[in-house]
């Protein structure tokens, strides 16, 4: 599998204040990879900074071929890689198919291929698509959510903790979801709190703490990590 | 008093006065929703409108109507270059920097109507209109007209914001500015339909009042408390909102003077402002709190 | 020698109103300076301030209620409990949102009070409005007179100068700035918060209302056309902004500054043939609409800036840490 995004000691934060102090990790295509930590690890500033949202000091970002450190987002985002966020990442007032249509805001033509995408993968939103998207569950919000990201057809995803405040079962779905998008062919970073589930979906994992690596290697390795697991999977 | 006395006296002055409120309240709830601040020239801006129908109506010799899609263009263009020329350079700043600054703007727009059309009251014609008899119900053209052409702009409106991709974004941009700054939706765009509509919308609500009143250099800032009522009692960022919200102020004002004198008219507008913020400040149609 | 005199005269003249101007500015310091609050209803506390001091003060009138006669002293203190007592309902319900409904719901009450003094003849005495209002050493031959009233208005601007300076750096004034120039500390804060911004509205239009009787005591008589509502509230912000919000003695300086350029321009436009004049005075009040744009542009900060500095002052380069909404 060939390397899609690799960053490389980054260093940098918002403002002034660095929070991530040299950190690496390299995402493959077709690849769901997870970064996991304890609060305040820089796991989501880590990613916000994929994706040009933060200030940059040290380090590079290289993308399919680009060097995109320093781009801006809306340049990020033409050049194949969108962002879904933690909190408030749906249009609320809007349905779910104008939900998308803003996601596919930047694409020229015939949307149509892209819905049939969207709504094959999400055949639950297909039903509903005039609701509107702050009526719908946690669940089915986040499947908004990355639909909209998905319209413009990125070669890498980003999701921000996708199931925060979630039930089991909707975190297995979300899971599940997100392996069929990476079935399509889409690479997936996420952030995650629930250490172990994650560990347990994912292909391959970052462990941060305070900034900077810790650990990397498949979720079984990290899980069989006497280290990791005293970290925070409670011994 | 009978019925249609009621409906005569009180009922359609209200829904008159009304829909001129409606009009100035969209802009004032889109401008609040989508830019998020309270544009407190948006009345001054409304007697810009009116006395730039009255330069057209006295150069040309045409009725105020036929001026009224020129000013409609010509007021949007001045909000967006005012927006260009002021507010944008407080972009970055807290939003309030940007109230304050529109009340300078209120002010300056203001001394511009005073200097070029002096300070006394005008109108577009001369001369008494007799309204006509719909069975029982007196209602004079311009007064149809007023309401007419409100509903007619609103429906235009809202197939612009449900059916067309920059519409939709404008709602986006309202409902959550970083997605939609994600999504690639550029700003600038939105910014500038924003004014276009509001201050095209403005203008409108401007020259109504000039038909069915008189022209004033105050006749827009007294606007300004019922517009922001209409606004906030229909919910801030709804259009459907405003225009009930225009609609119950305006009626509602006409019927205070069965039991208030006549000169607390105005006074309407400030209680419907405090007693929806006090019990309801998402405003009948759940709009946002800012 | 009468040329002498004249402009000894037009001095004091000028030194009162800068005064009370300073009072106002001060006033909108506490609220908008400390604690972030937008009034644009100035002129009505103001007018509350002057009607009240002068029917606590002034002899009987035939058709309205007054004729207390009490002293002056009495009356400043009456014009500032009832301005407070005015503003105390708004800030009630206004102050748990953003300043943009208070901006709002001010120029609400503004225009609500205008519309009582106007039609409540009984209170006010409608458009004849209020005469024969005492002024303290009124007695005095007329150019003492002025000194000694000029005396008074400095004792009472530097008490509340005092006053208002020892909040800056009080527990409560150190508060109200950091949350001020914090949305998120202030959601954080809740309640308490809300009751101290009230305290901050109220002060500061006690002071409006302190202004206004200054006034009303100094003109002898209150009409409604005494002041014109809109160019006076904003004649108060210009002179804060310029002057440096957060900044007590900014705020005086920007009262002198501001009133002297008013004023002496009003001089010079009052010579132009009668159809000129009129227009030259609304160019005026369109200039001075441009030099609030300017100041908030390029001088945010202020001639005399805030001592310890704030966020929100700050120009627009080091402020990008603010979120980008819709516009």
């Amino acid at each position: 599998m060939s390397v899609l995004l690799n960053m490389q000691d980054l260093v940098g934060g918002y403002g002034e204040a660095d929070i991530l102090q040299g950190v690496s990790m390299v995402v493959h295509e077709k690849e769901i990879v997870v970064i996991v930590g304890p609060n305040g690890a820089g796991k989501s500033t880590a990613m916000k900074a994929v994706f040009g949202l933060l200030t940059i000091r040290g380090g590079s970002i290289r993308f399919d071929g680009d060097d995109i450190t320093g781009w801006a987002p809306n340049r990020i985002v033409q050049r194949g890689i969108c962002y879904v966020p933690q909190v408030e990442n749906i249009f609320r007032e809007m349905s779910i198919h104008e939900n998308l249509e803003m996601g596919a805001f930047l694409r020229k033509g015939d949307l149509s291929a892209g819905f049939d995408r969207i709504y094959t993968l999400f055949p639950d939103l297909k039903e509903r698509r005039r609701t509107l998207a702050g009526n719908l569950s946690g669940g089915q919000r986040q499947m908004v959510a990355m639909g909209r990201a998905l319209m413009l057809d990125p070669k890498l995803l980003l999701l921000d903790e996708p199931t925060a405040g979630l039930s089991p079962k909707y975190m297995e779905q979300i899971f599940q979801i997100s392996r069929d998008v990476r079935d399509t062919g889409v690479a997936i970073l996420l952030v995650e709190q629930h250490a172990k589930q994650a560990l347990a979906f994912a292909d391959r994992a970052y462990v941060l703490a305070s900034g900077s690596n810790r650990h990397e290697g498949t979720g079984a390795e990290l899980l069989a990590n006497r280290e990791v697991a005293e970290m925070f999977l409670g011994g | 008093m009978t019925v249609i006395d009621f409906l005569n006296f009180h009922i359609v002055p209200g829904i008159v006065i009304g829909s001129i409120y409606a009009l100035g309240a969209v802009g004032i709830t889109l401008i609040f929703g989508i830019l998020r601040y309270a544009h407190l020239a948006h009345g001054d801006l409304a007697t810009l409108g009116a006395f730039l129908a009255l330069a057209l109506v006295q150069l040309l010799g045409v009725p105020p109507l036929v001026v009224l899609p020129f000013v409609i263009v010509l007021t949007a263009g001045i909000a967006v270059g005012i927006d260009r020329v002021f507010y944008d350079a407080f972009r970055e700043r807290p939003k309030i920097i940007t109230v304050m600054s529109s009340l300078g703007i209120a002010l300056m727009i203001r001394a511009v109507v005073q200097v070029v059309w002096g300070v006394n009251t005008q109108t577009y014609t001369r001369g008494l209109v007799r309204p006509d008899d719909y069975f029982g119900l007196r209602l004079r053209d311009r007064e149809i007209y007023t309401v007419a052409a409100m509903i007619g702009l609103v429906v235009a409106l809202q197939l612009f914001l449900n059916r067309s991709k920059w519409g939709k974004a404008m709602r986006a941009m309202s409902d959550n500015p970083n997605l939609a700054l994600l999504s690639g939706i550029d700003n600038r765009k939105v910014v500038m339909l924003t004014w276009i509509i509001s201050g095209g919308l403005c203008a409108a609500a401007g020259v109504f009042l000039g038909l069915n009143t008189e022209l004033k250099p105050m006749m827009g800032w007294s606007m300004l408390l019922p517009m922001f009522a209409a606004a906030i009692l229909g919910g801030v960022g709804r259009v459907e909102g405003a225009v009930l919200g225009g609609l119950i102020v305006g009626i509602a004002e006409e019927l205070s003077v069965l039991v208030l004198p006549s000169e607390y008219k105005a006074a309407m507008a400030f209680a419907i402002l405090l007693v929806m913020l006090l019990v309801r400040p998402t405003g009948l149609l759940r709009g946002k709190v800012l | 020698m009468e040329l002498a005199l004249g402009l000894a005269n037009y001095a004091l003249f000028m030194g009162v109103f800068i005064g009370i101007y300073a009072i106002l500015a001060l006033g909108l310091n506490i609220q908008w300076g400390y604690s972030g609050l937008f009034n644009a209803g100035i002129a009505g506390f103001f007018a509350v301030g002057a009607y009240t001091s002068a029917i606590l003060t002034s002899p009987h009138a035939a058709g309205r209620i007054g004729g207390f006669e009490l002293p002056t002293l009495v009356g400043w203190v009456g014009a500032m409990a009832v301005a407070g007592l005015v503003a105390w309902p708004i800030g009630k319900v206004c102050l748990r949102f953003r300043s943009d409904y208070l901006a709002i719901a001010s120029i609400g009450i503004a225009e609500i009070i205008r519309l009582v003094i106007k039609s409540e003849d009984v209170l006010t005495n409608g458009a004849k409005g209020i005469n024969n209002i005492p002024r303290p050493f009124g007695d005095l031959p007329y150019v003492q007179s002025q000194i000694a009233y000029l005396a008074i208005v400095i004792v009472v601007l530097a008490v509340v100068y005092v006053a208002v300076e020892r909040q800056y750096n009080a527990p409560w004034g150190r508060m109200m700035r950091a949350v001020r120039d914090n949305e998120v500390a202030a959601t954080a804060m809740g309640k308490d918060i809300a009751f101290r911004r009230l305290q901050a509205f109220i002060f500061g239009a006690a002071l409006m209302g302190l202004g206004g009787a200054l006034f009303a005591h100094f003109s002898r008589s209150i009409t409604p056309e005494a002041i014109d509502p809109m160019v006076a509230t904003f004649l108060v912000w210009i002179m804060l902004i310029l002057g440096g919000s957060g900044n007590n003695r900014g705020a005086i300086l920007g009262a002198a500054v501001v009133w002297i350029i008013w004023s002496v321009s009003e001089i010079a436009t009052d010579r132009l043939p009668h159809e000129y004049a009129v227009q030259a005075k609304y160019i005026r009040v369109f200039l001075i609409g441009l030099m609030l744009q300017l100041v908030l542009r390029y001088r945010p900060e202020g001639l005399l800036p805030e001592p310890l500095g704030g966020a929100r002052n700050a120009p627009a380069a080091t402020a990008k840490a603010t979120p980008r909404n819709g516009h």
